[in-house]
């Protein structure tokens, strides 16, 4: 009975390989940011269609998952939606890598209410005071509003795990600078916020409770959230975040989004980057909700 | 004639009173299953076909089927038999059969129930450490299975001892008094006897590796993959982790697609123990005491 249970998973697996046998592949393993890792799956899917001898491997996991990986050796290309630091770049040196940084879109940061929110637009020392630690936003009737259902008044403040690059740039962009003007106590988001481990986690929480104030790529939009229009100055005109505001840096919170190879990429790999940045590349990226790197036409 | 006093009827009331309580609890348990089943099928059920089952997803993972994802946990789960079952069926025969009972066996069990206990994702860590970097397996199926094997080696050993201690002692001290060899005993008497219980342990360690997504979300297992994996360097698609991704990572995802992925990694598991129990029943039957 045994001998047959094995030679049964034997044939199947056997089976399985010769079924699939085709010429060699090359592999591309690509690991990192949850912003991009939607990106990155529809740029592998339609690089089959263009060169199918490479396959080109995806996972998640957040841009500080990507960046370990790249120091560790274990990934071709990490994607980032952050830049690395230098400490990260000296650890990846410590192990001979030597990380090179490519800008392959941009993407606005769209921060999301419920769409029973009264609040149209807040400005970014608002929305420094809602999220950083010791601001003064804490109840929705302090910015002057009250949001039906949501009886406690609370601001229920939604936030990323803190390895996401999402993360990491809302603070750089939004908390910092009102740190340095004294409105909040230190550049740090407030304690007890709701960390989500990816971007459809804070868009799908914002959805369903009022009190709830979230941010996350604009590429997780959906038709059951509402999105706050930015102003740079409190009481100063305010930009929607869209494709073209993020490209052409009228809104505030926008940010490049990397890939990282070991040194000047060479061969496939190359080649793969190379078809990004490429007019058919860069369009994938614009229909995915993200802003291409420079201006492209799409059918 | 005996007469039921008060103090008797009173008795047989709280009795009768347990008996309903305690069989009520176990209709709860049942509840859940039921409930988990109903809504996988009404929710998911659309979902299920042939194509579903042997196409590739498409359009950003919102369309299309989940063979990748299917043919990638069975490799997985192969490869991680091929490493467990071996070592773990030899080290419970070793522990069970030969093994002096000293400290140092009394350590090692302590050791296997353990290791039982630590989390998957405690094993995940290791198998990033051990398996992907040090041995430079990288992210691969290989890496991926030898951690799920590590995590569902004590399940074997500790089936397969539980099961060869279950042949009477009589049995070996028979076949020793004819002049067999400890081996000769083993390989003749005790296995044959133990096997339907060693083969149930092994598909019930199956069903556990198939749902398992911790351990390979970092050693092997990946977000999309336009291909299928040829062999055991090749990463790959996994069922359990495509629902994780379908679930939380990818946007205007079908509704009934994250319940089909899920309705077919729960047949999956129920396929295999009702084939463990099949198994059973069939070598109970020829059991001959």
């Amino acid at each position: 009975m045994r001998k047959s249970l094995i030679a049964l998973l034997g044939a199947s697996l056997f089976s399985a390989s010769l079924s699939l046998s085709a010429a060699n592949r090359v592999l591309i393993q690509n690991k990192g940011s949850d912003t991009l890792v939607n990106v990155a799956q529809a740029w592998a899917e339609a690089y089959k269609k263009v060169n199918p001898s490479v396959a080109v491997a995806v996972s998640g996991g957040g841009s500080g998952t990507g960046i370990a990986a790249m120091i560790n050796g274990t990934v071709d290309i990490a994607n980032a939606s952050r830049s690395m630091k230098k400490r990260e770049i000296q650890r990846a040196k410590a192990h001979g890598i030597n990380p090179k940084e490519h800008v392959v879109g941009y993407d606005a940061l769209a921060v999301f209410i419920n769409q029973k929110n009264p609040i149209d637009s807040l400005s970014l020392d608002q929305l420094a005071q809602i999220f950083g630690r010791g601001g003064k936003f804490t109840k929705w009737s302090d910015l002057g509003v009250k949001v039906p259902g949501c009886p406690s008044d609370e601001i229920v403040v939604v936030s990323r795990q803190n390895n996401s690059g999402t993360y990491a740039y809302f603070k750089k962009a939004v908390l910092k600078p009102a740190a340095k003007k004294g409105l909040i106590a230190k550049g740090t988001y407030r304690q007890g916020t709701r960390d989500m481990h990816g971007s459809k986690d804070v868009v799908d929480l914002v959805e369903k409770t009022p009190c709830a104030i979230g941010y996350s790529g604009l590429a997780y939009a959906t038709d059951h959230v509402k999105m706050v229009c930015v102003a740079q100055e409190t009481g100063g005109p305010c930009v929607k975040p869209s494709v073209k505001t993020a490209s052409d840096k009228s809104y505030p919170i926008a940010r490049p989004l990397f890939m990282y190879t070991n040194g000047e990429p060479k061969g496939a790999i190359k080649a793969y980057m190379d078809w990004i940045l490429s007019d058919a590349g860069q369009c994938i990226l614009l229909k995915k909700g993200y802003a291409p790197v420079r201006e492209v036409h799409c059918d | 004639m005996f007469e039921a006093t008060a103090r008797n009827r009173r008795a047989q009331r709280v009795q009768k009173l347990y008996a309903i309580l305690f069989g009520l609890m176990t209709a709860l348990l049942i509840l859940p299953v039921l409930i988990i089943l109903g809504t996988l099928i009404y929710k998911g059920g659309s979902m299920i076909s042939i194509d579903f089952l042997f196409t590739e997803p498409t359009n950003g993972m919102t369309e299309g089927g989940i063979f990748p994802a299917l043919l990638g946990t069975v490799w997985l789960v192969s490869v991680a038999l091929l490493a467990s079952v071996p070592l773990g069926v030899a080290a419970a025969i070793y522990l069970s059969e030969y093994a002096p009972d000293n400290w140092l066996t009394r350590a090692i069990n302590l050791a296997i129930i353990n290791l039982a206990g630590v989390p998957s994702i405690v094993h995940a860590l290791f198998g990033v450490g051990a398996f992907v970097i040090f041995f430079g397996f990288g992210t691969s199926i290989l890496a991926a299975s030898l951690t799920l094997a590590i995590m569902t080696l004590p399940v074997v050993i500790v089936s397969t001892k539980e099961s060869l201690q279950a042949v009477p002692q009589a049995f070996r001290v028979a076949c020793w008094n004819m002049g067999a060899t400890r081996w000769q005993t083993i390989r003749r008497v005790v296995l044959p006897n133990a096997v339907s219980g060693i083969l149930t342990g092994i598909i019930l360690e199956v069903s556990r590796t198939t749902g398992e997504t911790a351990p390979i979300m970092f050693t092997g297992a990946v977000f999309f993959s336009p291909y299928l994996p040829q062999g055991i360097f090749d990463q790959t698609m996994a069922l359990s982790l495509h629902l994780f991704v379908v679930t939380t990572q990818v946007p205007e995802v079908p509704e009934a697609l994250p319940y089909g992925v899920a309705l077919v990694l729960i047949f999956l598991v129920l396929l295999m123990n009702s084939l463990s129990i099949g198994f059973r029943m069939y070598l109970r039957g020829k059991k001959k005491w």
